[in-house]
């Protein structure tokens, strides 16, 4: 006989109870260990993302402002670049309102060069440039709305007032990070706007933003002055900034739902504090007669409120490490699968769900805390018995 | 020994005060089986657990082998309950979720005494009661007189100076209360332990050494516990 064993015989004694307690808490920590790995998770996908060459430049006012079409072959004259596209924001739907997805008219002459790292076939690039009204798109979307290639769909305009048909001829792979988009020749749009009531302009001179391809990392800070210098005190001024710059700037609109989340993550482990102090608080009620007679045996206050707070803490760190484990070696599988199983456009964001032993650590930590903060009042209450008072509960 | 020096003890009922004992004055000698008897609210079980150094008395003083219970504080009053008491309840209250042989063993927790030593001293105790065959069943497998047996086993283990017993027959059939106040009879004459039991059962009477009577907080044939 060890009071470890005293623990654990204590612990089996409604097993079901305990069960149940073990696995609120197991639950409650795999929540918080996904809440915490969101913020990481987010820089992860990011990263998978960007490349360290590439910039962006657009219209200094903010991205809803337009940038004119002449820009794109002044910044390709700027010494360090590359390769230069541009993206204009066409909004289209297709069947449903609900059916939104970003798809924007490029240049189909320099995808290539511009995103070297999306690994997309050759083949389709090459039909890509050929066909006026073609179009690449991400691997996520054809899967979610069952598109092959060779298909034609049509897209119903929101930011312009037309549909335009397109034909797919490729795939952005899911690898690439930008999984979702739909690229098509930016001059099948401008040749689609003739002046009709309600739009008075021929063609569309302008485009949402430039990307750029720098030829070496340490170009890139200088590229970027060069090409704000070359529209200072111009009727649009821009902002160049790398890419990562700009999808993080892009994401922090998602910080306070990140908050939001975390707030939420929290809350339910407050109500797990409660539920599982409420279930110790009941089984030392239960057991009062029992303090009574080890407080009669001569067992002082320190290892009775031991013993107690032991087993609150030993129900948070099992289900703490299950829960920890549970969503370390979930997420670890979900990449896995995404990687390999061909399962990553299925997975969308999940797949590259990153949960560091870190946070698993601190999962474990937490549940430690919810362990001693749910047990300790129930413990002390317990422990400070009266032993006379304790035992006429006895009779 | 075993000394009751004008004890007097106080309980607060609703805003009455009810005096439990009053001025009483005792002496037990060592190795003696007394029985306290007396009507319900008498005083006796008060009067045990002042004995146990479970309760302080609100006056006088309780002296049990030259130690007065009084001068010490909660932890030393557990400590000493620990290595010289010995307790026994009426509905032997062992802990369910343990072995007969993991109850006996519990008082030991509170020794220094290896994990070996521990089981070894159970398994001799349970033997001294009469139920080593009993020692892995949980006490919802036992009867109400091997329940009792094993909490006997649990009170005997530490080697106490003075085993206190609070109506140890009260919840058992005639037969398992025969033998168990056999059982303390023959714990007393083997091992010239001091026992103090509590009892409304009239056939204790021939077990014990002194009857000590007590009615309304006082006892009722004075100080002297010899018959």
């Amino acid at each position: 006989m060890t009071y470890g064993r005293l623990v654990l015989r204590n612990l089996s004694r409604h097993p079901l109870r305990s069960l149940f307690t073990t696995l609120s808490i197991a639950l409650s920590i795999f929540l918080v260990c996904a809440v915490l790995s969101l913020p990481s998770a987010l820089a992860a996908i990011l990263d998978k993302a960007v490349s360290n060459t590439r910039i962006t430049v657009h219209h200094e006012a903010g991205l809803t402002y337009l940038l004119p079409a002449s820009y794109v072959n002044k910044v390709r004259g700027v010494p360090g670049v590359a390769a230069v596209n541009h993206f204009t924001w066409f909004g289209g739907i297709y069947d449903e309102p609900k059916n939104m997805f970003p798809n924007f008219g490029i240049d189909p002459d320099t995808v290539a060069d511009m995103w070297p790292d999306y690994k997309i076939d050759p083949a389709a690039l090459r039909r890509f440039r050929a066909v006026r009204n073609a179009a690449l798109v991400g691997e996520q979307t054809m899967r979610k709305f069952g598109w092959k290639v060779g298909q034609m769909i049509t897209l119903r305009g929101t930011a312009f007032p037309v549909n335009l048909t397109f034909e797919i001829v490729g795939m952005i792979p899911a690898a690439s990070g930008n999984p979702v988009v739909l690229w098509f020749h930016h001059k099948y749009l401008e040749e689609s706007l003739q002046p009709r009531p309600g739009w008075p302009f021929s063609g569309f001179p302008f485009v949402g933003m430039v990307w750029v391809q720098v030829d070496r990392p340490e170009h890139v800070e200088r590229v970027m002055r060069d090409i704000d210098a070359l529209f200072h005190n111009s009727e649009a001024e821009t902002a160049a900034e790398t890419e990562k710059s700009f999808f993080q700037n892009f994401m922090s609109s998602y910080q306070g739902f990140i908050r939001v989340i975390l707030g939420v993550g929290f809350l339910v482990v407050a109500a797990v504090v409660l539920i599982a102090a409420n279930t110790s608080a009941m089984g030392v009620r239960e057991r009062i007669p029992e303090i009574a007679v080890l407080k009669s045996l001569g067992f002082r206050r320190r290892p009775i409120l031991t013993v107690l707070l032991c087993e609150s803490m030993l129900q948070g760190l099992v289900g703490g490490a299950v829960g920890a484990a549970g969503a370390f070696f979930l997420f670890r599988a979900l990449a896995a699968a995404g990687k390999t199983g061909g399962l990553g456009p299925l997975l969308g964001p999940l797949g590259s769900f990153y949960m560091s032993p870190a946070t698993a650590m601190q999962g474990l930590a937490i549940a430690l805390v919810v362990g001693f903060v749910s047990g300790i009042v129930p413990a002390w209450n317990g422990a400070r018995l009266n032993v006379i008072d304790a035992l006429r509960r006895l009779f | 020994m075993i000394e009751v020096h004008d004890v007097s003890k106080l309980y607060r009922r609703g805003v009455d005060l009810v005096h439990a004992l009053e001025h009483v004055t005792m002496q037990i000698p060592r190795g003696r089986f007394v029985a306290l008897m007396g009507p319900s609210g008498s005083g006796k079980s008060t009067l045990l657990n002042l004995l146990a150094g479970l309760d302080r008395p609100d006056s006088g003083e309780v002296v049990v082998e030259g130690e007065a219970l009084s001068r010490l504080d909660e932890d030393a009053l557990a400590a000493w309950r620990a290595r010289h008491v010995g307790l026994v309840f009426q509905f032997y209250n062992l802990l369910p979720v343990l072995s007969a042989i993991e109850n006996v063993e519990l008082p030991l927790l509170l020794t220094d005494l290896s994990r070996g030593e521990r089981r070894r001293r159970a398994e001799i105790a349970l033997e001294a009661v009469g139920v080593p065959h009993r020692a892995h069943h949980r006490p919802q497998q036992l009867s109400g007189g091997e329940q009792q047996r094993v909490a006997i086993a649990r009170a005997i283990v530490t080697d106490p100076d003075l085993l206190v017993a609070d109506e140890p027959t009260g919840d058992l059939d005639a037969k398992s209360a025969v033998e168990i106040l056999t059982l303390l009879r023959e714990l007393n004459q083997a091992f010239e332990k001091s026992i103090v039991m509590v009892t409304h059962d009239p056939r204790a009477e021939a077990y014990v050494d002194t009857v000590i009577r007590l009615d309304k907080g006082v006892l009722v044939n004075g100080s002297d516990p010899h018959r």
